[in-house]
């Protein structure tokens, strides 16, 4: 899947909430059909990022785990 | 837009961390918050008082694991998450007028930056009444 990423969103190493706090600020500067890369290692946000997606009706692409516990998720703004 | 109406009796660190975790996690999610906040809890929002507070309402024999683990873990201090918060949604921060008195606080002016007003308690339950989610820390 070749997607264009318009901003990369580094959380790894942050606990639980500030992910979602972050992720949710970030999207709050971006304009609608822009994606954001988010890279985090918090087991918390594995759960906590599609339910947020789901509620706040941004779009979860790809989520994935890459290498040494690191999630990676694409977010496209609603 | 859902909203989160919270008591906050407790003024010990644990409690307060978790009142403010989850009052991040209510910002994330672009939700209303209103805190009331009763007897204990108000020690904590006397002006001069937030980086006082040091002690454990649960565990306190491990209260030396548990701070340095809050160190370690570079989380926020409870101050920290209710000014986030505060930053991302509309959070609104009362204090219960006897409360205030109790800990020396007669006007809003002898609580900090957080707190937006005085209230009594019918206001708390008429938020609660109204709320989506209601907690009572």
């Amino acid at each position: 899947m070749n997607i264009a990423i318009d901003q990369t969103l580094d959380c790894k190493g942050l606990s639980c909430p500030m992910p979602m706090m972050k992720l949710a600020k970030a999207m709050k500067g971006m304009k609608s059909e822009e994606v954001l890369e988010m890279i985090g290692t918090d087991p918390g946000t594995k759960s906590d990022l599609p339910r947020w997606c789901n509620k706040s009706g941004n779009v979860l692409l790809d989520e994935g785990e890459l290498e040494g516990g690191i999630f990676r998720f694409l977010i496209q703004k609603k | 837009m859902a909203k989160l109406c919270m008591g906050l009796f407790s003024g010990s660190l644990d409690k307060l961390t978790a009142a403010g975790v989850i009052m991040s996690g209510a910002a994330a999610d672009d939700m209303d918050v209103e805190v009331f906040v009763l007897l204990q809890g108000a020690r904590a929002f006397i002006k001069g008082n937030e980086n006082k507070i040091d002690n454990l309402a649960e565990a306190s024999h491990l209260k030396g694991e548990f701070t340095q683990a809050l160190k370690d873990l570079n989380v926020s201090t409870w101050y920290e998450f209710f000014e986030m918060a505060k930053e991302m949604t509309n959070v609104k921060i009362y204090i219960c007028s006897l409360a205030g008195k109790i800990w020396g606080g007669e006007k809003l002016e002898d609580f900090n930056g957080l707190v937006d007003d005085l209230c009594g308690i019918g206001e708390y339950l008429t938020a609660a009444e109204e709320a989506d989610i209601h907690m009572f820390i």
